[in-house]
């Protein structure tokens, strides 16, 4: 359950480390995300020396929460953080690892590209 | 980063939540182990053998000759040294007294992953490489990489092999559908990565699945160009 003011890790090497959600992509007043929604988001933190700047307006995919994600078999999955990946205006990752494990629910929604950089699918 | 995640199976009626193959003892491997070094099953995987049938029914004891180490972190994980030393021999035993292959695809063999690798070189895509990546990724069986000088030669791959997908076997990829930088069809088992070249070098898809057996493409012999 993401929503604006919501922070959140960043699970790639884009040089970010911590992302504030401002906006959901999606409806025109949606009020949470979950995994694998696109989200704008500030820069709150970010490693020096790297492309990407503190303040910086991004988008990202979320793809860990801390709020469960129950799938049709009765499986549920939870995470204990929040976690987004920057992405580009055309959906390619800005970093070119992905860290932790993720879903495989992203792969349905079409972000198979960060699935196969990820090291583990849950 | 320390990321801990749970899993939990509610209802009784929660069928194989993770794959559709019977790979009991290779599915249960990706929770207590990192991603394996050599791919399991090696004495069966040469080049094009590799989908002989009897992979599947080798994997346990495969595991038990190779991985001496990796059973040990397995014994640390759960915590019960004198039981699990014999773990992997009893699994062995129940699996040559009741194990049986109930499911086996048909197309065992790399056979489209190499045609549409074979029409991805005809539209003049450089450096293509066919990986068997079903060892270390669950998702999918093969990767194509490869690339191209430009996108609207991009266009011309993925519009080529989504035709013959399509025309031959009746499959229709998802992933991008506008030519992009990096362009991914999607087609189940197999899965075509198309980059340009700076996007190629920039991901480095081909180290990060370096532990993959590469497949030999019977083009391969002509020498690529790069420009």
């Amino acid at each position: 359950m993401i929503q604006p003011q919501t922070h959140l890790n960043v699970a790639d090497n884009s040089g970010a480390r911590q992302l504030m959600c401002i906006r959901i992509i999606g409806a025109s007043n949606r009020r949470y995300a979950h995994i694998g929604d696109v989200i704008v988001a500030v820069i709150k933190e970010a490693i020096p020396n790297t492309p990407l700047e503190k303040s910086e307006v991004i988008r990202a995919v979320i793809v860990r929460t801390c709020k469960e994600l129950k799938r049709d078999n009765g499986m549920i999955l939870r995470y204990d953080d929040n976690a987004a990946v920057v992405i580009d205006q055309e959906g390619n990752p800005k970093g070119t690892r992905i860290f932790g494990a993720i879903a495989r629910e992203l792969r349905q929604l079409n972000f198979t590209k960060i699935v196969s950089l990820a090291p583990e699918v849950l | 980063m320390a990321v801990s995640t749970i899993l939990s199976i509610t209802g009784t009626g929660a069928g194989i939540p993770f794959t559709g193959e019977f790979r009991p003892l290779g599915l249960f491997e990706s929770k207590f182990y990192e991603r394996p070094r050599k791919p399991y099953g090696s004495s069966c995987m040469n080049g094009h053998h590799f989908a002989h049938h009897k992979c599947i029914w080798r994997i346990p004891s495969n595991r038990n000759l190779n991985s001496k180490s990796k059973d040990s972190s397995l014994v640390l994980a759960i915590g019960k040294e004198n039981v699990s030393k014999d773990t992997d021999d009893m699994y062995d035993e129940l699996f040559n007294k009741y194990g049986k292959v109930v499911f086996r695809r048909k197309d065992q063999k790399p056979q489209i992953a190499v045609e549409l690798a074979n029409v991805a070189s005809q539209v003049k895509a450089a450096d293509i490489k066919v990986l068997f990546v079903k060892p270390l990724v669950y998702w999918t069986r093969f990767f194509i990489i490869t690339t191209a000088f430009s996108r609207p030669q991009i266009d011309a791959i993925g519009s080529k092999i989504r035709d013959l997908a399509e025309k031959k076997y009746g499959r229709v990829p998802s992933g991008d559908t506008k030519p992009n930088s990096w362009t991914l069809l999607d087609f189940g088992d197999v899965v075509v990565h198309i980059f340009l070249p700076q996007q190629r070098a920039f991901y480095n898809l081909e180290e990060f699945y370096a532990n993959a057996t590469p497949i030999e493409l019977p083009f391969e012999n002509q020498p690529p160009f790069r420009g």
